[in-house]
């Protein structure tokens, strides 16, 4: 009603924000199993669901060409039955105790994740152990995982992400490489798998040498690695050692992957860009700390280089990210996202410039905005069971342990502007692999008058 | 059963907010999270899509904070943060190094508080720019990006709150006006109209001072919440919509009109749909996807909403080769089958472990449980939700599960959305997700890789 000056505006002064600590990722209790399985354990009270992960190394150029995908489909299968109990007893076993069973198929090994409310932990572990060391691999599940891949694969040609993403390693990578095929395998080599094949590449690569299982969760009254030893401990490693050559060397780009490949969708309201070149992997000269900012201050939030272009001052595009993603040996600068299919050439050429422009630099209030993010995030990315169970499986897939991420981190904020602009020169030369997935007869031309790179059209 | 127990306070300040604190000290970080009783239902007809739009407004300055300025200022401090808008509601969130706790709490009050201070034609323009992009990349340029769309429109009738998507169409998108972003904002923003909840490494008297600080000098300015509308009953028979499009494979979506959410009848239908659907042992998957091999991929879910009715979905992939009408008899067989019997004592001891794990997952982080408390504040009134709802879950029994079943989940009361893969042009491509989400609401910012 009428009480005249109590709608005075109150202005509440903005508050001074207090610097967090440095941040030091969790320690684990380790040991290393008779069978050469080494264990991690995390003990992060108040985390209920435990999370288990075994991470076993596994080039995956040990498929043969002809049955690429064939260790996506053994992984897959690994929880279809064991030599105790059929498919659907198996699944019934994981399901009514609530056990959350995954496995996944990455360039570096394969890893068997549990998730599980503390109290079943036992009853998980030695679910995981059959899993891991007596699959049966029936003939109707291969045959039905197989036909399951087939079905993907139509999907993953039918998003114009994916089928971009596809493009884009067969451009990049030599076509001898097993990197430049998708790591689930092709339709024809997947067709060609048989039962005999994945029991082959499971007796053959699944072995408990180099391995690591990570457990991270409340372990108060748990002792987890005796838990983890009395479930793992008796696997045996096989007789023959695998090949004695070292299997990690990065894979060879194409001599001709400074190009652009266009993927042509007839009436497509959107156009997917995607834009890559060399980066490194963790453990390049000069040290991991720069790639993560660089990737955030390039294209990692609406605010970054590229979308406050074409987001919020153009208004092409939802979102679009960059990314250095490393692989066991070397790895991949990628930036990639969907723009409005009558915005194409304009849109490309800016991202390139935008690309192209930070060989110039960044200001010191970037660098320090995109230091604190990634370094001052730590803490609440790695607060979980999960988070910090999957951060220690996939660097022991790049033979590394988690005191790599708090000695990253810790190097992280010693950043400057001239070695960031300096680790981005190290692989950013101008030199591009372009995918663009959109209406070739709209934005051909223009993308050719770029000037950019030959222009080659393959159909969607 | 696992015995949780979160410590939750609460108190409301004079001008109507509800704060919720949940002290958890874990990690030296802090989570706000204020969630606005305003979604989609709320939507005027030709303007859905506002409530979206405008959520994306609120990253575009307001009287103290430049455009973008929310973004840049916290994530410079170490904040995650984006927010989101479904139908019942819109969210805003982040969390923040405890240091910057009250720096988070000020930015949300300026625009909370004072967002039109900085509106402009502009910003409008751009935004909604943006939003079309968005509806473009998950809608209309996926295969079965629509398919969702066509759901809520052939199950709920026309101009019912869930009847039109979150994303709302291009052509009312392009009516929205300046006028109409102040209009809403005085309607349904203000601190009388959403909770705030803060979970982390604060006391809650200190959380609660720092709510009174930031908060307290706001007027409650949205107006009184309209009352929920009447129950919608179940089709009486079914309903269907036929889609030709460039898909790679057939897919049938079977959509039941559901009890309300939190109430025992909705779920016992959840629990009902993890033995029909949900579970990896459930009858349809043993029967499609195990035995006869029919099918490539199958789910089965409830999705809760407030307003007299709520969604359940059964979706197939169907094999190459396999017609339709087959699988869609079967799936009405095996829901009538489930309507004679009841279910199973594994079935539903199952489908009790994969709620528990599931749920102490998605109370494991500080920033997801903070979203639950909220969620359930805002739309139950209830703070203590996320300590109780295994025991309440627990509690549902076989004849209530057959009893809701029998009541909205038989084959008369479907609504079926059939999505047939185009034969000719094989290699033109179309576009399926292997699982759809469904319950993925519309966000201000896409997620990194």
């Amino acid at each position: 009603m009428s009480e005249p000056s109590a709608t005075a505006v109150v202005e509440v002064p903005r508050p001074a924000v207090v610097p967090p600590e440095p941040y030091t990722f969790p320690e684990g209790r380790r040991r290393t199993l008779d069978n050469g399985l080494e264990v991690v354990a995390y003990d992060v009270p108040g985390q209920y669901v435990h999370s288990v992960r075994v991470a076993l190394p596994l080039p995956l150029a040990r498929e043969r060409r002809d049955i690429e995908g064939v260790a996506t489909i053994m992984a897959r299968s690994m929880d279809e039955g064991t030599a105790r109990y059929s498919s659907a007893e198996f699944a019934l076993l994981l399901e009514r105790r609530g056990v959350a069973l995954g496995t996944s198929i990455s360039e570096a090994g394969l890893t068997v994740d549990i998730d599980v409310a503390k109290r079943h932990l036992g009853y998980a572990l030695d679910l995981l152990r059959q899993v891991i060391t007596e699959p049966a691999f029936p003939a109707t599940e291969i045959d039905r995982h197989r036909k399951t891949r087939l079905a993907e694969i139509e999907q993953e040609r039918a998003m114009p992400a994916q089928r971009g993403a596809i493009e884009l390693i067969a451009t990049y990578f030599d076509e001898a490489e097993r990197a430049s095929r998708p790591t689930a395998g092709s339709r024809e080599t997947v067709r060609s798998i048989t039962r005999d094949d994945v029991v082959a590449f499971h007796a053959d690569n699944v072995s408990p040498v180099g391995g690591t299982v990570v457990i991270a969760g409340d372990l108060d009254g748990v002792d987890a690695i005796a838990e983890i030893e009395a479930a793992l401990g008796g696997w045996a490693p096989p007789p023959a050692p695998g090949s004695a050559a070292s299997p990690w060397e990065a894979a060879r780009v194409a001599d001709t992957r400074e190009r652009i490949v266009f993927i042509d969708r007839p009436g497509a309201v959107q156009t997917e860009l995607a834009v890559a070149c060399p980066g490194p992997d963790r453990s390049v000269p000069g040290g991991w700390s720069p790639y993560p900012v660089l990737g955030f201050m390039v294209g990692g939030s609406p605010n970054a280089r590229v979308d406050a272009v074409l987001r919020e001052e153009k208004g092409y595009t939802y979102g679009i990210r960059s990314v250095f993603r490393p692989r066991r040996r070397g790895g991949m600068f990628l930036t990639s996202g969907s723009v409005r299919a009558d915005s194409t050439v304009e849109a490309l050429g800016l991202l390139l410039d935008l690309l192209d422009g930070a060989r110039e630099g960044f200001t010191d209030e970037e660098v320090r905005a995109g230091v604190d993010f990634v370094s001052m995030t730590a803490p609440g990315r790695y607060a979980t069971a999960d988070a910090i169970a999957d951060e220690a499986a996939s660097l022991s897939l790049e033979g590394l342990a988690t005191a790599f991420t708090t000695a990253n981190l810790r190097d992280m904020v010693t950043l400057e502007a001239d070695r960031l602009q300096a680790a981005y020169r190290a692989f950013v030369d101008g030199r591009w692999t372009i995918v663009v997935v959109g209406d070739a007869a709209s934005h051909l031309e223009g993308i050719q008058a770029l000037g950019r790179g030959d222009v080659t059209v393959v159909a969607g | 059963m696992a015995d949780i127990e979160y410590p939750i306070v609460d108190r409301t300040l004079p001008n109507g907010l509800r704060v919720v604190v949940s002290e958890d000290h874990a990690v030296p970080t802090v989570t706000v999270n204020i969630w606005v009783n305003v979604g989609s239902r709320h939507e005027a007809q030709g303007r859905t899509g506002f409530a979206h739009l405008f959520e994306h407004l609120m990253f575009q300055g307001s009287r103290n904070v430049a455009s973008g300025e929310h973004f840049s200022a916290l994530m410079a401090q170490g904040g995650r943060l984006n927010a989101t808008t479904w139908f019942d509601r819109t969210n805003y969130f982040e969390t923040v190094p405890k240091g910057a706790f009250e720096l988070a709490l000020w930015l949300e009050a300026d625009r909370h508080g004072h967002l039109l201070d900085a509106l402009t034609q502009e910003n409008l323009d751009n935004q909604r720019d943006v939003v079309k992009e968005e509806k473009r990349q998950r809608y209309d340029n996926v295969p079965y990006g629509t398919a969702l769309i066509d759901v809520y429109a052939t199950v709920f009738p026309p101009e019912h709150p869930y009847h039109h998507p979150t994303i709302g169409s291009m052509e009312d998108l392009d009516a929205a006006s300046v006028e109409d972003v102040q209009a809403f904002f005085r309607r349904y923003y203000g601190p009388n109209n959403c909770v705030l909840t803060i979970v982390g490494d604060v006391t809650a008297d200190d959380a609660f001072a720092a709510a009174e600080t930031y908060f307290g000098p706001l007027p409650a300015s949205a107006q009184p919440p309209a009352p929920v509308l009447h129950a919608l009953e179940p089709l009486t028979e079914p309903v269907r919509l036929e889609r030709l499009e460039a898909v790679p494979n057939d897919r049938l979506y079977l959509a039941f009109r559901l009890p309300p959410d939190n109430t025992d009848e909705f779920f016992a239908c959840s629990l009902a749909l993890d033995a029909i659907g949900g579970l990896s042992t459930s009858r349809l998957m043993q029967r499609l996807v195990r035995d006869e091999q029919v099918a490539t991929g199958l789910s089965a879910h409830g999705m809760g909403f407030v307003d007299g009715v709520s969604l359940g979905l059964v979706s197939v992939d169907i094999a190459e080769g396999v017609d339709p009408e087959v699988i869609e008899a079967t799936v009405c067989e095996e829901l009538e089958r489930f309507v004679a019997e009841g279910p199973t004592p594994i079935e539903l001891e199952s489908s009790m472990a994969e709620t528990e794990r599931g749920w102490l997952s998605s109370l494991a982080s500080q920033d997801e449980r903070a979203d639950a408390i909220c969620h359930y504040a805002l739309l139950t009134g209830d703070i203590d939700y996320v300590n109780t709802f295994l025991e309440r879950v627990g509690s549902v029994d076989a004849a209530a599960v057959q009893a809701a079943a029998a009541r909205y989940l038989t084959p008369a009361s479907r609504a079926v959305v059939a999505y047939r893969a185009r034969p000719e042009e094989p290699e033109l491509a179309s576009e399926p997700e292997r699982q759809e989400q469904p319950e993925q609401p519309e966000q201000q910012e896409v997620q990194s890789a």
